[in-house]
């Protein structure tokens, strides 16, 4: 008996870090999951440590082609025959600089990547459940969808830009019974994290540490915080008690965003 | 799919207190602590409801009720204080009472119904969790939960002293937060929408008629129209996320002002 008993879910970018801990804690609770990602074979073995038989079912894509995303969610619905939770998950930042700096394609990449998915996934998945009067939509944002950093003017920009989109589908749907919320963590030492960090700091004007550093002092419990953190709070919004919030940006950042 | 009536064990062995716990929200919360495992004192003004409360609740040993006003100090740290003499610990303070004292514009306001406003909503936040922090800081272990309200980010007219010491629950639960936020004590709000509570339904038809409304109905129908899923929220919705809160999965979540508001405020 899980909270999520029946359920179908659909996690952009499921194969490891905060998506595959989401994917991990909806099986927990009864789903049937959908997990995205673009390699199989890294794939396969996150299919094979979540250890859910029929219950998880892997769809190949790159969320930066808008074919790719709606084939993510369509493919749901085809697979376990509805789409009742979407976590638009997948996301970073490349070749990140300061603003009179940067590059037209670094923009466009991370607006791509973070932004546009979240768009053309949320779009895709709401027009299956608006028909079936259920949903639960929730957008992977980052504390740096609330506040601002010198030097990933890339990432920052487009976790605002989640923000905002999810805060007017909120609005358009609040009545017929789906929620739209976006998840705001702190810095988590994802794969994504240790890929993409060293860049970032380089552009912050700091090494990779110190750029771990920071984002832990900023906070009130002085640590990073954890992908589990992030999917415990899924598992609450998408649950039927999460029916009467929506629209909302909830931290999970030790402290650091307390707004 | 419902998963409101499971049996969990995400609080296992854990004590709570909550303030105003009888009824509605906090008899919500009340609930569902021990449906995962916790042992609850509820407290309220009136020991005849406290003892109807427990019959309800039925939960035997695992629940006690302490009378007590909320917006008197001794009530406050008495509570605290019986429930760590009564289960030798103290893991979860919900400080949760609370409510609109009195109703006129600033520009009628006297400073008795001030006064009153701010003990109960503000001052008994305060003196809770300053008694709370101090049996939980030596332990390094601690959940403090503020029942704040959407008027703690947003304001109305008519209902200053509510709006006012809502907003200001919310800059204490940041500071202490901070400052105990390596000690493995957590301090969050939560910011819910209009619930139609036995409170509002008791102060409600005064609030609209401060807020220049016809009258109770059409106050729960101007809330419900400004959020997203126009109607009001539930005790229910407001229980689930203190438990969420309450477990050790949360140690992360801190300093959080976490609305169950049906996207009344979106930030």
């Amino acid at each position: 008996m899980g909270v999520l008993d029946g359920r179908v879910a659909c996690v952009t970018g499921g194969t490891r870090g905060i998506g595959l801990a989401i994917a991990k804690a909806f099986l927990d609770e009864g789903a049937k999951v959908v997990i995205n990602g673009r390699d199989p074979a890294k794939a396969a073995a996150s299919i094979a440590a979540l250890n859910a038989g029929d219950n998880v079912h892997f769809i190949a894509g790159d969320v930066k082609q808008r074919g790719d995303c709606e084939a993510i969610v369509n493919g749901t619905v085809e697979h376990f025959g509805r789409i009742d939770i979407l976590v638009a998950n997948a996301g970073g930042g490349s070749n990140h600089a300061p603003v009179a700096q940067l590059t037209d394609e670094s923009m466009q990449d991370a607006l791509v990547w973070n932004f546009w998915h979240t768009f053309w996934t949320m779009r895709c998945a709401l027009n299956h459940m608006i028909p079936q009067g259920w949903g639960r939509i929730m957008s992977v944002s980052s504390v740096e969808g609330k506040v601002g950093k010198p030097g990933i003017a890339t990432y920052v920009a487009s976790k605002h830009a989640i923000n905002g989109l999810t805060k007017s589908a909120a609005r358009e749907v609040g009545t017929l019974g789906i929620t739209v919320n976006a998840l705001c963590p702190g810095a988590i030492e994802t794969d994504v994290m240790m890929a993409e960090g060293p860049g970032a700091a380089e552009s912050m004007g700091l090494t990779y540490q110190g750029l771990l550093d920071m984002f832990a002092q900023e906070s009130a419990i002085k640590r990073l915080n954890e992908a589990e953190d992030v999917a415990m709070v899924a598992v609450l919004l998408a649950s039927d008690a999460g029916a009467g919030i929506t629209g909302s940006m909830i931290s999970i950042d030790g402290g650091t965003s307390p707004y | 799919m419902q998963g409101d009536t499971n049996m969990g064990n995400k609080l296992e062995g854990k004590v709570a207190c909550i303030t105003g716990g009888t009824r509605s929200i906090g008899r919500a919360m009340a609930e569902a602590f021990l449906a995962e495992g916790a042992s609850v004192v509820v407290n309220g003004r009136d020991p005849v409801k406290g003892q109807q409360c427990l019959d309800e609740m039925g939960a035997g040993d695992r629940a006690d009720f302490f009378a007590g006003d909320a917006s008197k100090q001794e009530a406050v740290e008495g509570l605290i204080d019986f429930t760590i003499e009564r289960y030798g610990k103290l893991d979860i303070c919900c400080l949760n009472s609370g409510g609109v004292a009195m109703t006129a514009p600033v520009a009628q306001m006297t400073d008795e119904e001030w006064k009153l406003e701010i003990d109960w909503n503000l001052n008994h936040v305060f003196w809770g969790m300053r008694r709370a922090l101090n049996h939980m800081i030596p332990r390094e272990s601690g959940r403090i939960i503020v029942t704040s309200s959407v008027e703690g980010k947003l304001g109305k007219p008519g209902i200053p002293g509510y709006a006012t010491t809502k907003h200001a629950v919310n800059g204490l639960v940041k500071s202490a937060a901070m400052e105990v936020g390596t000690l493995g004590i957590t301090v969050n709000a939560v910011l819910p929408g209009i619930i139609e509570t036995d409170i509002v339904r008791a102060t409600g038809p005064d609030s609209a008629i401060a807020m220049g409304l016809e009258g109770y109905d059409q106050l729960i129908d101007l809330f419900a129209q400004e959020s997203a899923i126009k109607r009001p929220n539930k005790v229910e919705e407001v229980a689930a996320v203190a438990v969420m809160l309450a477990s050790d999965a949360a140690r992360n979540m801190t300093g959080c002002l976490f609305p169950v508001d049906g996207g009344t405020m979106p930030y």
